[in-house]
């Protein structure tokens, strides 16, 4: 008789626990748009000088007045400031170690990104930069008179520099992009649910043996 | 909601673990073995519900569910949090291990306060009040969790009122979502299977 009811109790249990999950699988497959949460990132990459930062939530929007503070490898505070209503800020490079930059987008979501000092490239400060640009402009024009033989070394190396920091300019951004992690896919959300079923699993079992003793 | 790792302090962290260590005791204690298939579907629907992104208000918010997880489960609804937030830290990495504990009790303790506020009224009272009290009890879970998590940021410094205002106004549009969800979910299981509703509380009570 108990074993009768239960099993029928079971049953119907079954079958609403079945609907259930149809229904939550149903409404992920029907929103893929949906499929996004509450997380921050913030990515940085280099260009010349300046360090570029942008932040988003994992929805895609974009942190607006987010509190970025990049912090240097020994703990010190280097530069602090807010995110425009992009989710970007940029600041010049402070000093050339790794930088720990720091997102508190409020509320408690935190993200963080580490630049690592080769990303920050050899070390051109601004005013090296502005006597180079200088000095390319004042070989061009002497291009016209003066033999290839007359190119220093050192003149060659910048000029390859400037032409290689422009042609990988995208390619790291979209490198920094890369590294950031997606957002959740349809594979963690099926094998939570399996999880909880496993464990219902487990709990029913322990209970059950409760209930036959 | 979920409060990331590396915001509170040890002690908070630690303080947080007892207290959901011990609601999920309590939880575990009061359930039934028939109503354990419910708990783990409410799991995995609070689970799940943080990937439906509200796109309103100027912070990025999700659902919560845990009014309704209240409603339905009682103490219940404190261990199956505990399991879908462990669930979200690893495999969405939101939130996070070390706030496992201040989490489950920021979402755990509106949802039991919510059964004890609206219960009776949500079951009992007449049609209109059932469903007024239903909807409170779906929007208050979202609210009391927001007075939590601005309880829990103050000891980091942030001052409780702003922040408290703040995440409570980020959170309106879920409120009314959640009001109306819960609504419509107390409204099926009253049809379509009551006894969810009226045997599990009268014998986990």
């Amino acid at each position: 008789m108990e074993g009768a009811f239960s099993s029928y109790c079971c049953s119907r249990q079954c079958q609403f626990l079945a609907s259930m999950i149809l229904l939550i699988v149903f409404v992920i497959v029907a929103s893929p748009s949906t499929a996004v949460a509450h997380r921050v990132y913030v990515y940085a990459w280099v260009e010349g000088n300046k360090v570029y930062t942008e932040s988003y939530f994992s929805s895609g929007d974009r942190v607006r007045k987010g509190l970025i503070q990049v912090y240097s490898p020994d703990g010190k505070k280097l530069v602090e400031g807010r995110t425009n209503d992009k989710g970007e800020f940029s600041f010049a490079i402070p000093q050339r170690t790794d930088l720990r930059i720091v997102l508190n987008a409020a509320m408690g979501h935190k993200g963080e990104y580490v630049l690592k000092a080769e990303e920050l490239g050899g070390g051109t400060s601004k005013k090296t930069e502005k006597t180079i640009s200088e000095k390319v402009a004042k070989k061009e024009t002497m291009k016209v008179n003066v033999p290839s033989t007359g190119v220093s070394e050192e003149k060659i190396r910048i000029i390859v520099e400037k032409a290689l920091d422009a042609r990988l300019k995208p390619i790291a951004r979209s490198i920094a992009l890369l590294r950031e992690e997606k957002g959740p896919g349809v594979t963690e959300v099926v094998g939570g649910i399996g999880y909880i079923i496993g464990l219902m699993g487990v709990v029913l079992y322990v209970k059950g043996r409760k209930k036959a003793r | 909601m979920h409060i990331s790792e590396g915001v509170l302090s040890a002690p908070v962290l630690v303080g947080g673990g007892m207290l959901a260590f011990a609601g999920t005791g309590v939880g575990l204690r009061k359930m039934d073995y028939d109503k354990v298939p419910e708990v783990a579907v409410f799991a995995s629907a609070f689970f799940v519900a943080s990937l439906i992104h509200v796109p309103l208000g100027p912070s990025s918010v999700h659902l919560v569910l845990n009014g309704v997880m209240g409603l339905v489960l009682g103490w219940a609804a404190f261990p199956a949090i505990l399991i879908a937030l462990l669930l979200q830290a690893v495999l969405f990495q939101f939130g996070g291990l070390t706030t496992l504990g201040v989490n489950t009790v920021t979402m755990g303790v509106p949802a039991i306060v919510c059964y004890w506020l609206f219960h009776k009224a949500a079951l009992k009272a007449s049609p209109s009040l059932s469903t007024f009290a239903t909807f409170l009890c779906g929007a208050g879970g979202v609210f009391f969790g927001a007075v939590l998590v601005a309880l829990a940021l103050v000891t980091t410094g942030e001052a409780f009122l702003p922040a408290a205002k703040l995440i409570v106004l980020a959170h309106m549009p879920v409120m009314v979502i959640e009001g109306i969800i819960t609504t419509i979910c107390v409204r099926f299981i009253k049809r379509v299977k009551p006894e969810i509703l009226e045997v599990a509380h009268g014998r986990s009570f």
